[in-house]
C-alpha cells in the first residue's frame, strides 16, 4: 500500500509553495523519548461553542450569497474510534472567494451576511455538522495564474498534543486541485484524496442545501488518555 | 484501523476563527508561581513571522496532568496566541511542576504545511542536559535554543528561529 511507502503529511520544504522557502527548518527533526509533556488534553469548556456556532449562514440579517451546503462528518482516531466532545473549528472564504479578514485584499466582494467562521463539538459518536455556503476560489501570488481550489480550513485538537491537526478540506472534481501546491504537497495520492469531501445528498436539505461528508482521522496519541 | 488525514497549512486568515478569549492566559485548577513567557519568531532571512499561531501545553504547578477545565473559561494548561506583526507572542501561565520545568510549543503559520513542535525549558542549562526526556540532546550545542532566558522574577524570554543560524530544535511528532 502506498500509505506505507510515503509519509501522510507534507514536508516542511516544498519549493512549489513559495512561503515554505524561508519558514522550513533545515536541521533534522529530533526524536524524543516519552516525557513530561506527553499529556492528554486539552479538554475545552463547552462554552467555547454555542449551539448556533455551527451555522455560518446566521452571521448577518439575511442569508449569505452562494450555494448553501450542509457539511457532516466524523472525527476518528487511528483505530477508527470516534473522538467525542472534541472542538472542531472551521474558517473559509465567502462564495466570491473573499475572506472576512483585514489581510485579504482580493478584489472580490465581502458579504455582510457571511463571516466564514464556525465551531462545534463532536457528539457521542464523533459526528459534527456545519451549515454554510460553498467557498469560492481565489487568486494568490504564489505563481502565475495561481488560484486556490475551493476549500474549508479545519482545526482539530484531539485527545493529546500528538493528535493536533490543522488541515484543509477540498471538493470533488475541482480542476484547480491539479495546480495547487498546498494540496499537492502531500506526496501520496491516496492521502491527498482523503482531504476531498464526498457529495452526500442525503445529508443535505431537500430544495435548500447540498450535503457533503468529510471524515477526519487523527494520529494515534503517544500517551493513553489518562497515562502519566 | 483508519488512515490519517494529512496536515495542511493554517494559511494567513485564521485569526478571528481561532482566537480564544484570553487564550494567552493559561488557567490551572491550582495556584502556582506566575510566569510570563514572551519571544519573537523569525524566518530564515531574520524577518519576523507576524502571522503565526502559537499553542502551549504543560504540566500543572504541582507537576500533574492539568485537570479538566471545570468552571474555567479556557482549557486548563493550554494556551493559544497569535504573533503580532513584529513576530512577538506572549503567554501568561504558571510555573510547571517538576525538576526541569518545560512547556510544549506548537507553531502554525502560512508556509508551514504542518505544525512545528518544540519545547521551552524554564530551567538552568545543566539541569536540562540532565533531563532524561532530553537525552538525545544532552551533548548538543543546539540545546540552548530550547532554554528561555530569565529576565526578571517569573519573566522569561525565548525567541524561535525557524531556519538558518541558531535554528531552534524541532521535534518529530
Amino acid at each position: 500500500m502506498n500509505e506505507m511507502k510515503r509519509p501522510v503529511d507534507p514536508p516542511y520544504l516544498y519549493p512549489e509553495y513559495r512561503s515554505t522557502l524561508l519558514r522550513s527548518p533545515r536541521e533534522p527533526l529530533v526524536e524524543l523519548p516519552p516525557g513530561a509533556l506527553d499529556i492528554p488534553g486539552p479538554l475545552v469548556p463547552r462554552a467555547f461553542a454555542a449551539d448556533k456556532d455551527n451555522d455560518l449562514t446566521l452571521a448577518g440579517k439575511s442569508a449569505p450569497l452562494g450555494e448553501k451546503m450542509i457539511l457532516v462528518g466524523r472525527l476518528l482516531d487511528a483505530d477508527a474510534r470516534p473522538i467525542r466532545d472534541a472542538l472542531v473549528e472551521i474558517w473559509q472564504a465567502n462564495a466570491s472567494g473573499r475572506y472576512h479578514h483585514p489581510g485579504d485584499n482580493h478584489d472580490a466582494p465581502l458579504d455582510p451576511n457571511f463571516h466564514g467562521i464556525g465551531r462545534t463539538f463532536t457528539d457521542g459518536e464523533g459526528r459534527y455538522r456545519f451549515i454554510t455556503v460553498k467557498p469560492g476560489s481565489y487568486p494568490w501570488q504564489n505563481h502565475k495564474f495561481a488560484w486556490r481550489p475551493q476549500h474549508i480550513h479545519f482545526s482539530l485538537l484531539g485527545n493529546a498534543p500528538a493528535q493536533r491537526l490543522v488541515t484543509q478540506m477540498y471538493f470533488p472534481g475541482d480542476p484547480l486541485l491539479d495546480i495547487d501546491p498546498v494540496y499537492n504537497s502531500v506526496p501520496d495520492e491516496a492521502a491527498r484524496k482523503r482531504m476531498i469531501c464526498k457529495l452526500a445528498l442525503a445529508a443535505g436539505i431537500e430544495m435548500v442545501a447540498l450535503g457533503y461528508e468529510f471524515d477526519i482521522v487523527l494520529a494515534g496519541a503517544k500517551s493513553t488518555p489518562l497515562g502519566i | 484501523m483508519a488512515l490519517r488525514t494529512p496536515s495542511q497549512t493554517i494559511g494567513p486568515f485564521f485569526h478571528e476563527a481561532l482566537r480564544w478569549p484570553d487564550g494567552g492566559k493559561v488557567a490551572f485548577a491550582e495556584a502556582g508561581g506566575k510566569v510570563v513567557l514572551s519571544g519573537r519568531i523569525f524566518d530564515g532571512a531574520g524577518n519576523p513571522v507576524g502571522d503565526a499561531m502559537v499553542e502551549t501545553w504543560q504540566r500543572s504547578p504541582s507537576g500533574s496532568t492539568p485537570a479538566p477545565a471545570g468552571g474555567s473559561r479556557n482549557p486548563h494548561g493550554f494556551g493559544r496566541v497569535e504573533t503580532a506583526k513584529d513576530g512577538t507572542f506572549v503567554i501568561e501561565t504558571s510555573m510547571p511542576g517538576g525538576d526541569t520545568p518545560s512547556i510544549g510549543v506548537a507553531i502554525f503559520a502560512r508556509g508551514l504545511l504542518k505544525a512545528l513542535r518544540t519545547r521551552v525549558y524554564l530551567a538552568a542549562e545543566e539541569n536540562v542536559r540532565a533531563d532524561p526526556a532530553a537525552a538525545p540532546l544532552a551533548a548538543s550545542p543546539r540545546l540552548r535554543t530550547l532554554i528561555a532566558t530569565r529576565t526578571g522574577d517569573g519573566v522569561y524570554r525565548w525567541d524561535v528561529r525557524l531556519q538558518g543560524e541558531g535554528e531552534t530544535i524541532f521535534f518529530a511528532p
